[in-house]
């Protein structure tokens, strides 16, 4: 239903109210509309709407299993890894590519991770430190499960 | 941590639950500007002067109008004219030129369409004939003799009424005699500073959604203040206040930049004109090009001391550059000379008039600027007495009674608690890593008051509703709750902090100045404060004695036979809301209030770096920031602020700069060529939270957003000089200005 | 600020009678003429080390210090 020239980011918001994902730049400087492109991180502001087709799509309205949040959405809650919030849907995007990919990242390797998103709020340090709980939880609740 | 002992013990204050509005956020659900859509909304498109001082010889809007989808065109004719003495006459200019362009990116007409292609491609059609004048794109160009004016309308504020000039402030602040201090000092020590224009860097550009339906406009929009969003709406309208309503969204970051207006009235007189509502929504080059940078600055400071490091005087030149529109940039920055004794002071200062976006406040504005030069300063002192740095700042250290450059002594301060955490801070006992080295400086901002209403309603169930004005930036919902809390004895998640409309709460400044968790904290406090009394009150109809004898402990009625004494329970609130109806009805209570006694805060930071020498690139490996909070309601959302006013400051420091052509064009207004920090360029922050209690907040707070922006760039241009011998004087520090002063030793 | 002292003389502390700061301002300008006005250009003043905004109605207690500074705005 998208015209040719509708962004993904457009899309979702205006076509399927999906307002999580957030335009910060429109020119993917900021990863504030940081999507699941088929898995991997991708800003849905420099991809077309019909490109989309057939694809999976993974928002920050797509993280929680239901009502049960995802460890990172609750890690950035306890650690306090939002201020303002607006670019928080990017940073729970990019950091569950990032925990999908390396479950078990080095500081430095979580900010590089993150690198293509853009907080104007906290410095990045609670949101590197959210990771790193939400990366432990993971391991945790992963080798329970084995 | 907290490095001096809190004297009260708080069961709430000091602990730190999650934010109320925290879940909304971390699912998509919370509703910033952008994300609000009303039925029938059409979109609107703002046409920009692509010039930086230009007169408008005409606007031709008729093929725009004659498009598709379009179904109003604005200039600035369908705006009143404001008397230019008019508090918001300037702000109106802003927001749409009329008949004259003051910097390249001013409104200069907008139009609302069907859709945002068609608005977009509408705006692209109106046709401006511009004239050219003289454009004014530096403080040097903006001060010489002759200038021509950038802007006929500006007259020199606070002396005698003359001619239009380039200078909205000429100011003198002054104590003691300089020059002879000067003349005796063992030490003296001078050097000039400048520094570029900068952006807050708010991820969430300036939007708006307005429906100017039944003669009322009806805003919804981002801010850090609804009610200041009003008046000023109202004023570039011509309306009467009660004539607009403002709903506040969700604020994805202000740091002093939404503060002001931009769209609102535009988007209010498309609105009227269309029949439907607009939507406004900023571009990021938009943000850049058109929203209030804080201002550049130029700098001269000497500093004369003696040889047992006692700091006897100061004399200081400063200009600051606002964009084509007056504030008084300068002598803030000149009051915000703060941090020593210096009984002997000069700051002569100027706000200078360039044709450049109208700067807008940005996070303890001017502080930044004046800080970065005296510290760098000082910083040279403490090398040539072979001074350790802290040291010979705890020597000078103004505490209570010290005058402030302004001429009034300092309330209860908490500077030299600062400096003592940061010396005994692990960071400061232990050495650089390999290849690192260190710079220290402190950062002083005033903190401020202002009016704040709350209004607390009691549920039936025992759980609280507390309402302010105040937007929400960083976490005050919590702080809110946790206060409320406190005062009540109740549960911090029995309380919902509501942030409500214009119209369904007490009039209430911006979110500024660091007021919110002081002055509307103070209106929570007060207003829980009256609803003990009326609780027990209700509790002594109940318990049937006289009011006299009950007491409020810990969230419930005591009285003699009612858990005072050996027998009887105490009677909860949750007990007394629900007998409400029997009592004598709803338990509510509001507080309004013009705060004073606002705590001046002091930060002191510390960094550790390595200088590359080949590419000029500064590495960052340690930073440590200690800032006195009076009392941190919430900890983690007062460190928060203290590592993101460090970040600030570090992209400050380091690569932020508006980067202009010959003609006053910003050359890199997108975020890929205004580099703001990333998660990579950086350690982690680590905080100390000093508390010196405010003595005129009931629990203590002094307000912490601001001060964390001050100290940074010196901080890091004194480990910089540490790292290389070289000091820096110009910011940014970026790589090729480092290089080159690299290459110059 | 030093503009001030234009008015005074070259004074940079002067005395004034009032009960409030209103008052005292007017006792200033009936003194200083002109300092009035100025002073009311700049709308805060410095009592006890508080900083206090709008302070027309603001009661003084006799010799009592005050500061009038511009008013300090915030980001």
């Amino acid at each position: 239903m998208s015209a040719d020239s509708t962004s993904l980011l457009d899309a979702l918001r205006d076509e399927l109210g999906l307002i999580g994902t957030k335009e910060g730049c429109g020119t993917g400087d900021c990863g504030s509309c940081s999507v699941l492109f088929d898995g991997k991180l991708n800003c849905s502001c420099l991809i077309l709407a019909p490109e989309a087709e057939g694809r999976e799509i993974v928002t920050v309205e797509g993280i929680a299993d239901g009502d049960q949040l995802h460890p990172l959405q609750q890690t950035f809650l306890e650690g306090a890894a939002l201020q303002c919030g607006v670019c928080t849907p990017g940073f729970l995007v990019a950091a569950k590519a990032l925990l999908d990919e390396n479950p078990d990242p080095t500081e430095t390797e979580i900010r590089y991770g993150l690198a293509g998103n853009l907080c104007r709020c906290t410095g990045y340090d609670k949101i590197v430190r959210a990771v790193q709980e939400a990366a432990v939880q993971l391991k945790t609740t992963s080798e329970q499960g084995a | 941590m907290t490095a001096t002992e809190n004297p009260t013990n708080y069961k709430w204050i000091g602990t730190r639950p999650i934010r109320h509005d925290g879940f909304d956020k971390v699912v998509g659900k919370a509703r910033f500007a952008a994300d609000l859509n009303l039925p029938g909304q059409l979109h609107g498109s703002i046409v920009r002067s692509p010039h930086a001082h230009a007169k408008v010889v005409s606007i031709d809007t008729s093929a725009a109008e004659a498009m598709p989808g379009v179904k109003a065109v604005v200039t600035g004719d369908d705006f009143p004219a404001l008397d230019p003495t008019h508090p918001n006459f300037d702000t109106a200019v802003n927001c749409m030129a009329r008949g004259e362009v003051f910097y390249n990116g001013h409104a200069i007409a907008a139009v609302t369409a069907t859709t945002r292609e068609e608005a977009k491609a509408a705006a692209a059609a109106i046709e401006v004939e511009y004239e050219l004048l003289p454009a004014i794109l530096s403080i040097a160009d903006s001060m010489a003799e002759g200038a021509p004016l950038a802007n006929s309308n500006n007259y020199t504020r606070f002396v005698p009424p003359g001619d239009p000039s380039n200078l909205a402030t000429v100011t003198n602040l002054d104590r003691g005699d300089v020059d002879q201090a000067m003349a005796d000092a063992d030490v003296v020590v001078e050097m000039g500073f400048d520094c570029a224009h900068v952006h807050q860097g708010y991820i969430e550009p300036h939007a708006c959604v307005v429906d100017s339906g039944d003669g009322k406009a009806n805003v919804w929009c981002s801010s850090q203040g609804h009610f200041r969003v009003r008046s000023m709406t109202a004023d570039v309208l011509g309306v009467e206040n009660s004539k607009v309503k403002v709903t506040p969204a969700e604020i994805g970051g202000g740091f002093g930049g939404k503060t002001t207006i931009y769209l609102e009235p535009i988007a209010a007189k498309l609105s009227e004109k269309s029949g439907r509502p607009v939507k406004l929504v900023m571009s990021r080059e938009e943000v850049l090009r058109a929203s209030g940078p804080a201002p550049s600055a130029e700098l001269r400071i000497k500093v004369g001391a003696t040889n047992d490091g006692e700091l006897t005087a100061i004399d200081g030149w400063m200009a600051y550059g606002v964009g084509a529109f007056g504030d008084m940039a300068g002598l803030i920055g000149a009051m915000s000379v703060a941090s020593y004794k210096f009984p002997n002071l000069r700051m002569e200062t100027y706000t200078a008039l360039t044709n450049t976006p109208k700067s807008a406040a940005y996070r303890a504005p001017s502080a930044p600027h004046a800080a970065w030069a005296i510290e760098s300063v000082v910083d040279e002192i403490a090398s040539e007495l072979g001074m350790d740095p802290i040291d010979l700042r705890l020597k000078n250290a103004a505490v209570e009674g010290d005058l402030t450059a302004m001429g009034m002594p300092h309330p209860k301060v908490g500077l030299v608690e600062c400096l003592e955490a940061m010396k005994a801070s692990g960071h400061y006992q232990s050495e650089p890593v390999e290849g690192a080295s260190r710079g220290m400086a402190v950062g002083f901002w005033f903190n401020i008051g202002e009016e704040s209403s709350a209004t607390v309603n009691l549920n039936e169930d025992g759980t609280a509703n507390v309402i302010t004005g105040s937007p929400d930036i960083g976490g005050s919902r919590a702080s809110m709750a946790l206060m409320a809390a406190e005062t009540l004895g109740i549960d911090v998640y029995s309380i919902t902090p509501i942030v409500a409309d214009t119209e369904s709460v007490g009039f209430t400044d911006v979110t500024e100045g660091s007021r919110a968790t002081f002055a509307t904290g103070k209106a929570v406090v007060e207003a829980c404060e009256d609803l003990i009394g009326q609780l027990k009150a209700r509790a002594a109809t109940i318990m049937g004695v006289e009011v006299d004898e009950v007491a409020w402990v810990d969230g419930a009625a005591v009285s003699p036979g009612h858990g005072g004494g050996e027998s009887g329970e105490p009677l909860t609130l949750a007990q007394i809301t629900a007998q409400a109806k029997r009592t004598g009805g709803p338990l509510t209570a509001t507080a309004s209030l013009n705060a004073a006694g606002a705590g001046p805060s002091f930060a002191v930071h510390c960094a550790d770096l390595k200088v590359d020498e080949e590419t000029g690139e500064t590495e960052i490996v340690r930073y440590t920031a200690v800032q006195d909070a009076g009392t941190a309601i919430h900890p983690s959302y007062v460190e928060g602020q203290m590592q993101g006013g460090s970040v600030q400051g570090i992209g400050w420091a380091l690569n932020e700069e508006y980067i202009y052509d010959a003609n006053g064009a910003m050359e890199n207004a997108s975020f890929l060529d205004y580099r703001i920090p990333v998660a990579s360029d950086l350690p982690l922050i680590e905080t100390i939270i000093v508390e010196v209690p405010n003595p005129a907040h009931p629990y203590g707070v002094r307000g912490v957003g601001e001060t964390g922006i001050v100290p940074p760039m010196a901080t890091i241009g004194n480990a910089i000089k540490a790292a290389t011998g070289v000091r820096m004087t110009s910011l940014p520090m970026s790589p090729p200005k480092v290089l080159k002063k690299l290459n110059e030793r | 600020m030093s503009q001030h002292r234009a008015f005074t003389g070259g004074e940079a502390v002067v005395r004034a009678n009032g009960a409030t700061v209103g008052q005292v301002i007017n006792d200033l300008e009936a003194n200083y003429p002109g300092l009035g006005s100025a002073l009311r250009a700049g709308s805060s003043a410095g009592i006890g080390g508080e900083i206090h905004a709008e302070p027309e109605y603001l009661k003084v207690a006799s010799d009592t210090e005050i500061y009038f500074l511009a008013p300090v705005v915030g980001g």
